[in-house]
């Protein structure tokens, strides 16, 4: 017997952090999908070009993906937990599973995935309190950076100037980034929020060129600078040559001390 | 007498009018410059054209000795590589605008002036590129100024002004004669007090806000004021915009932040 639940609210009230909690405290098989949202429900602002999937997986081992059809349509083993997130801005229109939106259906029913609860935060006293922000009035931006590899302090100062209003009124921005040593970097913040999240994906690649991993950056606020945003992003950024002359020291030997004579 | 010292202009007309306004209605006529003229800032050739006008004694900063040595006389001092292709950027778009008159004016600045036992110098009396920081080693800024020959040495660069006085400092020595193999004699000898001036900057502060700062020190007493001056930082900004220069650098200037992050080597010395 599984459980399946579908998890909804704004983009930037906790919905990821929370279910990467559930899965990780679960002792059985887990799986998870993201639907997204609709156009009048600001689906722009919440696209967030699979950065809460890549970190799910990199946080809960053995994660079933059922965005993968193999998974979505294998038998679904005992125990399994399997939980869906939507980014939803308004309410359910009723409680449990009657207030899912009927437009998801057709997407639950081609994973076949009959969800037996349904929390929306911002509603149900099961999920935390999370001060919500409507952006639906929003821009949103996003810039793949797979295969790019960062040189570590200039992303420290980018990530201070994109959060402090350089390139515009950010409102919301998070990342999945590299770095030359192999790690990769979850960063997070947002306008509510003190102080930005950086947590580093647990998966280090071996300092051998670029990781093949997910990267990218999602932008959300207002009069944002793209321009300004691509500019920096490309005197930040190391080329193949810097990669790896960084890269080369990295893998050098340790030096073992000496046995004592 | 009183005189006037300022450091690091960054071609900001505004910054430096505004400052020259606070010195002139102070009645104060010795002004003295500790170089960076130029360097990020939008308005290069009118800021030269005014120290050059007003007859400022300045003394040659890092930028305007990389803009004559030609690109880039310290790199290693960049943190990061943004900051670096940010310094490069500016580096490129200011020797693209300053005259060769300006820039002739910037090479024929020397690197230190002396008045006396007062010693003027953009970063220390080794090099334009080094930082005087008030946190410094005790001794290493004592024997910056006393191998200086200085009681009093002003300088710039950290764009942070303040003023530290180097005090109950002395050598201790231990003296081996070649003939008399007893125990050594060993001396000590107190030295007297040191002062370290820094003036901030005008075009480019970074010291909690946005106001350009400069210093005032009277020679008689020893006193010393930090003067704050609020300018038209948005003229300065719109400038930087209409220049062409990145606007990023408008935004770090309207925060209070440098353009590119110095090295966090205190004694970073570039070794060209």
């Amino acid at each position: 017997m599984g459980h399946t639940l579908l998890i909804s609210g704004p983009p930037g009230c906790g919905k990821t952090t929370w279910i990467c909690q559930r899965l990780q405290a679960h002792r059985g098989p887990r799986a998870y999908l993201r639907l997204g949202g609709f156009g009048d429900e600001g689906q722009q602002q919440a696209r967030d070009g699979g950065i809460d999937a890549a970190v799910l997986q990199d946080r809960v081992d053995n994660l079933l993906d059922l965005a993968n059809p193999d998974h979505a349509l294998a038998p679904r083993p005992d125990n399994l937990l399997a939980l869906i997130e939507v980014p939803q801005f308004q309410p359910p229109s009723a409680s449990g599973p009657d207030g899912i939106d009927r437009r998801l259906i057709p997407a639950l029913d081609a994973h076949h995935l009959v969800p037996d609860a349904h929390l929306h935060f911002g509603r149900d006293r099961e999920l935390p309190a999370q001060d919500t922000l409507d952006f639906r009035r929003l821009e949103s931006w996003w810039h793949n950076l797979s295969g790019t590899v960062w040189d570590p302090a200039s992303l420290s100062s980018f990530w201070f100037e994109l959060v402090n209003g350089a390139y515009g009124d950010v409102y919301r921005a998070k990342a999945l980034f590299n770095l030359p040593d192999g790690r990769g970097f979850f960063f997070n913040w947002m306008v509510s929020q003190s102080g930005s999240q950086f947590e580093p994906l647990t998966a280090v690649a071996p300092p051998q060129g670029r990781p093949a991993r997910l990267s990218r950056l999602v932008v959300q606020g207002k009069a944002l600078a793209s321009g300004g945003i691509e500019t920096t992003l490309s005197d930040c950024l190391l080329s193949d040559a810097a990669l790896e002359l960084q890269q080369a020291a990295l893998r050098l030997p340790v030096p073992q001390p000496s046995a004592a004579s | 007498m009183t005189h006037a010292v300022m450091s690091c202009l960054h071609a900001n007309l505004a910054a430096l009018e505004a400052v020259l306004a606070d010195i002139d209605q102070l009645g104060i006529t010795t002004i003295t410059c500790l170089g960076d003229l130029v360097g990020y800032g939008p308005q290069p050739n009118e800021v030269v054209e005014l120290v050059r006008e007003r007859a400022i004694p300045s003394c040659q900063g890092c930028w305007d000795e990389d803009i004559i040595e030609g690109l880039n006389s310290c790199e290693c001092s960049y943190p990061s590589q943004l900051a670096e292709r940010r310094g490069h950027l500016a580096h490129q778009w200011t020797a693209d605008q300053l005259s060769e008159a300006n820039k002739v004016f910037l090479a024929s600045l020397p690197m230190t002036l002396r008045r006396d036992r007062l010693l003027f110098v953009h970063g220390s009396p080794n090099s334009q590129h080094e930082y005087l920081l008030p946190d410094m080693d005790a001794f290493a800024a004592l024997e910056r100024v006393e191998t200086a020959g200085a009681d009093t040495l002003f300088c710039g660069h950290t764009h942070r002004p303040y003023v530290r006085d180097l005090r109950d400092g002395s050598i201790r020595v231990r003296i081996q004669s070649s003939t008399d193999h007893t125990s050594p004699a060993e001396r000590q000898m107190p030295l007297p007090v040191r002062r370290i001036i820094n003036a901030g900057s005008v075009g480019e502060p970074r010291h909690g806000n946005t106001n350009a700062t400069y210093v005032i020190h009277d020679e008689e007493t020893g006193s010393v004021e930090i003067r704050e001056v609020p300018y038209d930082l948005e003229r300065t900004c719109q400038a930087i915009v209409e220049a062409g220069l990145p606007p990023v650098f408008a935004w770090r200037l309207s925060q209070g932040f440098e353009y590119a992050e110095r090295a966090d080597d205190a004694s970073h010395v570039c070794e060209r």
